[in-house]
């Protein structure tokens, strides 16, 4: 290794030390947020008094709790949505060529380019217009809009690594097309559909844009009643509920990095 | 191509897929395409007119401009600093950490994009503000120093949404880094290439397709972003998005949030189309 | 064991036909290697036996009875692919299980015909292996125990043998052979390796553009190829162009365009008849020296020499052609480029064929 970084001469401690303080840069502010959730002070006062008062609040808030609930039943409807209909797209354009496949393919990139800004506002005008309206079903049809690609991405490439032949080897040896699939097809797929699974929820539960076009007031997914009280004033309240979200939403990537390798090496 | 019973598959197989897309990204946007021309918002029970106005609006009236200028600004300086953050690392993790390290590095890098953008931006507060981290810190190696606090101010945006983006710039690059052969670097060593020659002629040429795709994932949220600008900004830096927003949620002005909207998208359009036919050319030359 | 027998087969793919009206039978028991460039229709042919590519037109017979209808899983016949596409989440045993499985085999005769058939590949010991811990040579015995083990009327072979190394190939083509001749069992194989063909098949047909070339026995195939294509595409053949001068005593006269007469069976004949004569590299005699014209011998001037141990490839440029010579050497001395020389060969070694 040494001799190939002396010949690039680009110092490989500089890089190293360089990579240790973007590190830093990204999960410092993640920890002191996490740790004022345990500081008793109100205002951030130091010194630092460990105490999981906040967390009591939080238990007692029944704003909050209303919208964690509505954030965890959205995300799991949209998790089983996304995903179902996700990897049947997905299917099709692994399994299939067809006139107009790679306008289907290219009809992906909307969704995940255009700026949620500008989806969020154009649902509200159109859901608005047709009566659809505004609330949480509202913001479920959203949530699975923007989820949707990314389960076709994720089981794609899952697909594209998996053979057409593991089927056909089954069929000549006797296996029944249900019998293929559920023996051969569904347990090859399955960690690609569970992290795609997991990308949904992900996508769902910490969606802020759309949801807060598409919520009525009085109506807040976590991230909209979050946003709110922002707004409002910080108190460490929002720490203890923002750490929450945090541990579980990196829970669920690490998670799902177990199934699904992002670019690492084989 | 497809027999019909293979048609019929895939008919059944996409149909409930798109048919959600339309409703939900593609018959919206056209409405909404259609809402930037009424004279005005459909919340108003009188019948609207057809009108050019609220693009008009944009192109005479300075404070858009001036707003678009900003917006534009903006996402160019988080962009650079991305890049600038961002390239060194996905370098570091392509060409020189490799094994168990390496997986474990790579996912802690791109670990905090997959978690709460909201929650991410919050976070900053409790460093930037007046008594937060930054602050204490100073204070602790320069007792006499005022205080000092970013919090709501521009620099505080720009930090907050290269927090926010980095991970894009660092993954799309070390994607292209990494699909360059070892043997091709090794290959111009060989040549007599010395290293900062060898990176800038051929390392970098050959990951520009990362840093043009990081680049574009980057830009063209930032321009249309609000809610990190309002947290970390509060009345400092509007930009395009913000105003955005506020046309929807606070002075129902749709058809001019529409029509800002579209303006956003034409731009990110533009950039797209500049961008295209160059990573297209890379692309293919790489394959 | 079965007979195949494919009757007038049509498949096309928009305006290409992969199968262009193909007739064919694979005999009981026999080792038949379909040979032939990427696209000519080898591997459609496997394909449409197997029951994956559904014929346009025409049948595939097993022992007479017409399956086109019958699905690829009541077919019965076993087939080893190309990258052996073992299933990668099952091991060993459960992979050559699976076709027994799926048929309600008893555990107990499972395990004992699973145990049967790794015995037979020389692999029992590995049974809890997953495919990932397997070398390329491991993986395709398991691939070939699982296609047997279910004791089908065919086996079909998918370029067996294209990703193992040169040294593996070899000695897996032994194997092959020998497990083939044990259980006795009608094999059919796709290859691009006309060496893998030759050592392997009782009997090969040579593919091009969606039909058979020419079918045989490799050294029937070898000795008299039909064609141009067949005698370029099935090892290296020198081409000399000329005309049919005369008919004499049964024998025809041929003047070559690159000098010299070529003398061959006048058998079906025609005076006057353009013809094309296919000569084999090792079928030439090389001498040192200029000979003068005369029949059945070329005089030329040696461009290029190959040494390649137990041999040397000599390239002989004669006029305007340039002719392969392949010699064995035993002992006399290698020709140094720049040498005169003549080239001899007998009546039989040039073969009569059509462009």
């Amino acid at each position: 290794m040494s001799a190939r970084e002396s010949r690039l001469g680009i110092g490989g401690w500089t890089l190293r030390i360089h990579l240790i303080l973007v590190l830093l840069f990204l999960y410092v502010p993640i920890l002191v947020m996490a740790a004022l959730s345990f500081n008793r002070s109100q205002l951030y006062e130091l010194p630092f008094t460990f105490d999981t008062v906040w967390y009591t609040t939080l238990a007692s808030n029944q704003r909050l709790i209303d919208a964690g609930i509505n954030s965890i039943v959205i995300a799991v409807i949209n998790t089983v949505v996304a995903t179902v209909l996700g990897t049947m797209a997905a299917l099709a354009f692994a399994r299939y060529q067809f006139r107009g496949k790679s306008l289907l393919q290219l009809l992906l990139f909307p969704p995940i380019t255009i700026p949620w800004l500008v989806i969020g506002t154009a649902m509200l005008v159109f859901f608005f217009w047709t009566g659809i309206g505004r609330g949480l079903h509202a913001i479920l049809l959203g949530h699975v809009a923007l989820s949707l690609p990314y389960v076709i991405v994720v089981v794609g490439a899952r697909l594209a690594n998996y053979p057409r032949a593991m089927e056909e080897a089954a069929a000549t040896l006797g296996a029944t097309p249900w019998q293929t699939f559920r023996r051969v097809t569904a347990p090859i797929l399955a960690p690609g559909v569970v992290a795609a699974a997991l990308f949904a929820f992900a996508v769902s539960f910490d969606q802020f844009v759309i949801s807060y076009f598409l919520a009525p007031p009085g109506v807040n997914t976590l991230p909209v009643a979050i946003y709110a009280a922002i707004r409002k004033g910080f108190t460490p309240e929002i720490n203890a509920i923002s750490t929450i979200i945090i541990v579980v939403s990196m829970g669920i990537m690490l998670i799902t990095a177990r199934f699904y390798r992002f670019g690492g090496e084989r | 191509m497809a027999t019909a019973s293979e048609r019929r598959a895939i008919f059944a197989l996409t149909a409930p897929a798109y048919l959600w897309l339309t409703v939900t990204i593609f018959l919206p946007l056209s409405a909404m395409f259609y809402c930037s021309f009424l004279s005005k918002s459909p919340l108003v029970p009188t019948a609207a007119e057809f009108t050019f106005a609220q693009y008009a609006a944009f192109f005479t009236r300075s404070v858009y401009l001036n707003l678009t200028w900003w917006s534009l600004e903006l996402g160019f300086y988080v962009t650079v600093f991305c890049l600038l953050v961002g390239y060194p690392v996905a370098y570091a993790l392509a060409k020189q950490i490799k094994g168990r390290w390496r997986e474990a590095l790579f996912l802690m890098v791109i670990l905090p994009f997959w978690s709460n953008a909201l929650v991410r931006i919050f976070s900053w507060t409790m460093v930037l503000r007046n008594g937060g981290l930054l602050d204490q810190l100073v204070q602790s190696i320069f007792p006499a120093a005022a205080p000092i606090s970013l919090l709501y101010s521009y620099p505080a945006v720009v930090i907050g949404l290269v927090h926010s983006y980095l991970p894009y710039m660092i993954l799309t690059c070390y994607i292209s880094l990494q699909a360059i052969d070892d043997s091709v670097i090794e290959a111009a060593a060989n040549l007599g290439a010395r290293a900062t020659t060898i990176f800038r002629r051929v390392v970098f040429p050959m990951s520009l397709p990362g840093v043009i795709a990081g680049s574009a994932l980057i830009f063209v949220p930032v321009i249309g972003s609000f809610m990190e600008p309002r947290i970390l900004g509060g009345t400092k830096g509007v930009t395009l998005g913000m105003s955005i927003e506020e046309q929807f949620m606070v002075t129902a002005n749709w058809p001019l949030g529409a029509a800002l909207s579209f303006i956003l998208l034409a731009i990110v359009l533009l950039i797209c189309a500049a961008g295209y036919p160059f990573i297209r050319k890379r692309m293919e030359g790489l394959k | 064991m079965s007979q195949v027998d494919i009757i007038g087969a049509v498949k096309r793919y928009g305006d290409v036909a992969a199968l262009d009206n193909v007739s064919m039978s694979f005999k009981d028991g026999e080792f038949f290697g379909l040979l032939g460039p990427s696209g000519s229709g080898k591997t459609t042919m496997l394909r449409a036996i197997a029951g994956f590519v559904s014929l346009d037109e025409g049948e595939v017979r097993i022992d007479g009875k017409d399956i086109g209808a019958t699905p690829v899983y009541q077919r019965n016949i076993g087939m080893v692919f190309q990258n052996y596409a073992l299933f990668p989440h099952m091991n060993v045993q459960e992979n050559v299980a699976f076709g027994l499985d799926v048929r309600k085999v008893s555990a107990a005769d499972q395990r004992k015909r699973v145990a049967d058939a790794l015995a037979m590949v020389r692999l029992s010991g590995l049974e809890q292996r997953k495919p990932k811990q397997l070398s390329g040579g491991q993986q395709q015995r398991v691939a070939l125990a699982r296609a047997l083990v279910t004791r089908p009327k065919v086996l079909l072979l998918d370029e067996p043998l294209g990703a193992l190394d040169k040294h593996l190939r070899q000695e897996m083509q032994i194997e092959l052979k020998r497990i083939q001749r044990d259980v006795g069992i009608t094999t059919i194989f796709v290859t691009h390796d006309q060496e893998e063909a030759l050592t392997l098949s009782d009997r090969i047909a040579i593919f091009n553009a969606g039909g058979i070339v020419q079918a045989g026995a490799p050294a029937e195939v070898y000795a008299k190829p039909i064609n141009r294509f067949a005698a370029g595409f099935l090892g290296e053949a020198n081409f000399l162009v000329g005309q049919v001068a005369a008919l004499e005593g049964g024998w025809a006269k041929i003047d070559l365009a690159s000098g010299g007469i070529a003398v061959i069976p006048g058998e079906g004949i025609q005076p006057g008849q353009p013809a094309l004569l296919a000569v084999r590299p090792e079928r030439l005699t090389i001498h040192p020296g200029d000979d003068g014209p005369g029949n059945n011998r070329l005089c030329g001037t040696v461009s290029e020499v190959v040494f390649s141990g137990n041999s040397t490839t000599y390239r002989v440029r004669c006029g305007e052609q340039s002719i392969s010579v392949f010699r064995q050497n035993d002992g006399q001395p290698v020709l140094a480029a720049g040498t005169q020389v003549t080239l001899y060969w007998e009546p039989d070694d040039a073969v009569l064929v059509s462009a």
